[in-house]
């Protein structure tokens, strides 16, 4: 069966399947559950995104080390977490051990990205955007192949998930929770909370600091921002290690993830999410990477329950849609949902 | 961006020699042929001198072709020397020569878009794949209407048709978009399809495997359909091979006869995309990168142009996909459609010169040389290392740490790690590429000035 037929046999009787498909979905245990997954996957995809939302937003550069970054932070927050965390540590002592990996890989892949900044991207601000992505492509290569070298003299596989970080997680997140007739994993609503902090304090960062006054004066208009005395070369550089510490946190996040864990094809799985799901909220505005994630996470779960269900004999339909859903927007409304425009000037 | 200064084609040639600076060309002694303004006098002189000119403006084409036609028996040779174990470690084998050429021709098709007319096409796997994947399934008779027994000339034709039709329709809708957001509209597209055909199970029972074609299918046979003295079989185990080819003792195995079959295609393609850049077509092309407001305001319709440009190379990456699917016989959803296919052309392009369609070869070429040194297999340097130094020195230390570990970690297989090292250093020092720096240097495209500037080099010498 390919994933067409199934389509063609609903067009001759639509009517009852549609019937049923409106009745499954209505129950309320489908409904919550969907709603739960779909927030998780949003928690997790804003996550992702967050960091390249803002370096793309200020500096039109699309980071393609973005999902390297991420790739990273799994393997620095897994190394932390199996380090620290034996046997005998309690759940909340675990948690609070994620929490100061998550900070620590903060502080290291802020420090890494402003020097990635400074060093190789700084030289070729001037030449055409696509040396920028021919750039941090390179990035890409360099510290995806290095990482791979480290993963196998530590004797693990590259290609497939941490198992020991996975483990690391408390027992209480890694059992099955039942909300209103749903179950669900304790691990996605701890994502969620994770995801709306990240969100919270990255808001925060935007509309009560200085640098994310910077960053939303030079999103408007970099060469006025420049005249009004902002040093947007160092704003650039703060901006682009705050993002890839953000991505490195999401990448603490995934981790714990089974559906994620750290390997290095990470790098790709998150490059692309993050991609999506920027481009679809739009240059330039963190509310709309926040909204553009939301979605996807919605058509996500949605297409995910279609496949489940059996009613769509297709298992890479929510990939599909998500890559349908970045191709749709840039055909209808290229700038995204919540951009303007020429923002910024790229 | 300056590697613009391409000189004109023959055939867009006549209306613009008033405007050639004679100072260029004072080193050139073909240009002297041209000068006469008067040429027109006389027809046959014409036609004459135009052929004169137009075959010495390939003899960098020709001494490129003659070395490349000569590396299959020399690379026999030098194995067999004393010292083969050595040039086999450095040589690439020429099983890996025929990857050269198809990924070559997909790197060419790439860098025809995206260095001509600055689009990058970061979706540019979807037609490579379509190519590869039409190969494979009309082979195992899973496509409607195609005979599993279709000629494989037939296939090539038939996947750059279908990869042409679909540039146009993705073309269609992202050719309204510029910069990253073009990058980002065919990058989604191909991954529309690579996750479809990841899926598909009408391809095989596992389709995130990809398919095979078994042993019962001949070799695939590129010459002239139908008559099989004019064809060869190519493929790795089941192509043509010669014993004692025309009472001459030379031996052609089915890796050298795949390199020629599948170098005569590629050849044919490269010419045949070398003829477009040259001519009208082509300078309106660079025009789009350059300035492509400009191009409009003169009144060429860009949207037209880069429509055309990209179906144009969409046939010929599928074509490469075809040749890979052909040789190899085996497709699987990360050899084709991935993005890190995309990436394999990029990484030839700007190595070899982003805008010098001929460079992206060589990029290649530059990447398997590397990953064949770097190599695992048994002809790579740290399978050489570790069988031919001595014991001792292999269990020595190095800053605490045997040799041995060293060069298990550092060499075997890591390829990649230096190719991305060597990668960020052309686009940070060497952005115009290998082709794209020497073009600068002599000031116009090798096959016109390099004869001259060897000759000038040696009568200097005298």
């Amino acid at each position: 069966m390919t994933g067409i037929e199934p389509a063609l046999l609903a067009a001759g009787d639509a009517g009852p399947v549609v019937a049923s498909l409106l009745s499954d979905l209505l129950d309320v245990g489908t409904l919550v559950g969907i709603v739960l997954g779909a927030l998780s996957k949003a928690a997790l995809y804003v996550l992702i995104a967050a960091g390249l939302s803002l370096i793309f937003g200020l500096m039109g550069v699309l980071n393609f080390a973005h999902g390297s970054f991420t790739m990273l932070g799994a393997y620095l927050g897994g190394a932390v977490m199996v380090v620290l965390v034996s046997s005998g540590t309690g759940p909340y002592a675990r948690i609070a051990l994620f929490f100061l990996a998550m900070a620590a890989v903060f502080g290291v892949m802020t420090a890494f990205g402003s020097a990635v900044e400074k060093r190789l991207i700084r030289p070729i601000y001037d030449r055409q955007p696509l040396f920028q992505i021919l750039l941090t492509f390179g990035v890409v290569l360099v510290l995806d192949e290095l990482v791979r070298i480290v993963v196998e003299v530590r004797g693990m596989q590259p290609r497939s998930d941490w198992q020991e970080a996975l483990g690391t997680a408390p027992g209480f997140l890694q059992n099955t929770i039942t909300v209103a007739g749903s179950t669900t994993r304790g691990l996605y609503m701890f994502e969620v909370l994770i995801g709306a902090m990240v969100v919270a304090v990255t808001w925060g960062f935007l509309t009560r600091t200085r640098y994310g006054l910077y960053i939303r004066a030079g999103s408007e208009d970099s060469e006025m921002a420049q005249a009004l005395g902002i040093d947007i070369r160092k704003a650039f550089s703060v901006v682009f290690g705050v993002g890839s510490g953000l991505a490195a946190v999401a990448g603490v996040m995934l981790m714990w993830d089974p559906r994620f864990g750290a390997s290095v094809p990470l790098s790709t799985d998150a490059l692309l999410i993050a991609f999506v799901v920027v481009i679809i909220g739009g240059l330039g505005t963190f509310r709309g990477t926040v909204v553009a994630g939301l979605l996807v996470g919605l058509f996500d779960a949605v297409t995910t329950w279609l496949f489940h269900s059996a009613y769509v004999d297709f298992a890479g339909l929510p990939e599909m849609v998500m890559f349908l859903a970045l191709v749709l927007v840039l055909i209808v409304k290229p700038q995204g949902l919540f951009g303007v425009e020429e923002v910024g000037g790229h | 961006m300056a590697i613009s200064d391409d000189r004109q084609s023959p055939d867009a040639r006549s209306g613009d020699v008033t405007e050639r600076p004679p100072a260029e060309e004072g080193e050139d002694p073909t240009s002297d042929v041209e000068r006469g303004g008067e040429a027109s006098a006389d027809d046959a002189a014409t036609a004459e001198r135009s052929l004169r000119r137009t075959l010495s403006e390939h003899r960098v084409h020709a001494a490129v072709v003659v070395a490349m036609g000569l590396y299959p028996p020399l690379y026999q040779l030098l194995i067999s020397t004393p010292l083969g174990a050595e040039f086999a470690v450095v040589l690439p084998p020429v099983r890996t020569m025929v990857a050269v050429l198809y990924v070559g021709l997909f790197a060419m098709s790439f860098d025809f878009i995206s260095g001509y007319t600055g689009y990058l096409s970061f979706g540019h796997s979807l037609f490579y794949g379509t190519g590869a994947y039409l190969v494979v399934l009309a082979a195992t008779g899973k496509l409607p209407g195609l005979s599993a027994g279709t000629p494989f000339m037939g296939l090539l034709l038939l996947g750059g048709i279908l990869a042409a039709l679909i540039a146009l329709l993705v073309g269609t809708v992202s050719f309204r978009l510029t910069g990253v957001y073009f990058a980002m509209i065919t990058l989604g597209f191909a991954e529309v399809a690579h996750v479809f055909i990841r899926n598909w199970d009408h391809v095989s029972p596992s389709p995130q495997d990809g398919a095979n074609i078994g042993g019962d299918v001949g070799a695939f046979q590129i010459g002239v359909p139908g008559v099989d003295t004019l064809s060869v079989g190519i493929g790795r185990l089941v192509g043509d091979s010669y014993e004692n080819l025309f009472g001459t003792g030379i031996e052609f195995n089915e890796a050298m006869v795949s390199f020629y079959a599948v170098g005569a295609v590629v050849l044919v393609s490269y010419f045949a995309m070398q003829r477009i850049v040259h001519s009208p077509f082509g300078r309106v092309m660079i025009a789009i990168r350059e300035n492509e407001e400009r191009a409009r305001a003169i009144g060429y319709d860009t949207y037209r142009f880069k429509l055309v440009a990209f179906a144009i190379s969409g046939f010929f990456a599928a074509v490469a996909g075809a040749l890979f699917a052909g040789f190899r016989r085996s497709v699987g959803p990360s050899s084709t459609f991935d993005l890190f296919v995309t990436a394999d052309a990029l990484l030839a392009a700007i190595i070899g010169g982003f805008g010098t369609l001929a460079g992206a070869l060589y990029g290649h070429l530059f990447h398997e040389f590397l990953g064949g040194i770097l190599s695992t297999e048994s002809h790579g340097l740290s399978r050489y290392l570790r069988e031919n130094l001595p014991p001792d020195l292999l269990n020595a230390e190095v800053a605490g740490v045997p040799l041995l570990d060293v060069v298990n970690v550092l060499i075997d297989g890591r390829a990649e790690l230096y190719l991305g090292l060597v990668f960020v250093l052309f686009v940070l020092y060497v952005p115009k590429g290998i082709l794209g720096t020497i073009r600068d240097r002599i000031g116009g495209t090798a096959a016109e000035h390099l004869p001259g500037h060897v000759r000038k080099y040696f009568r200097d010498r005298r």
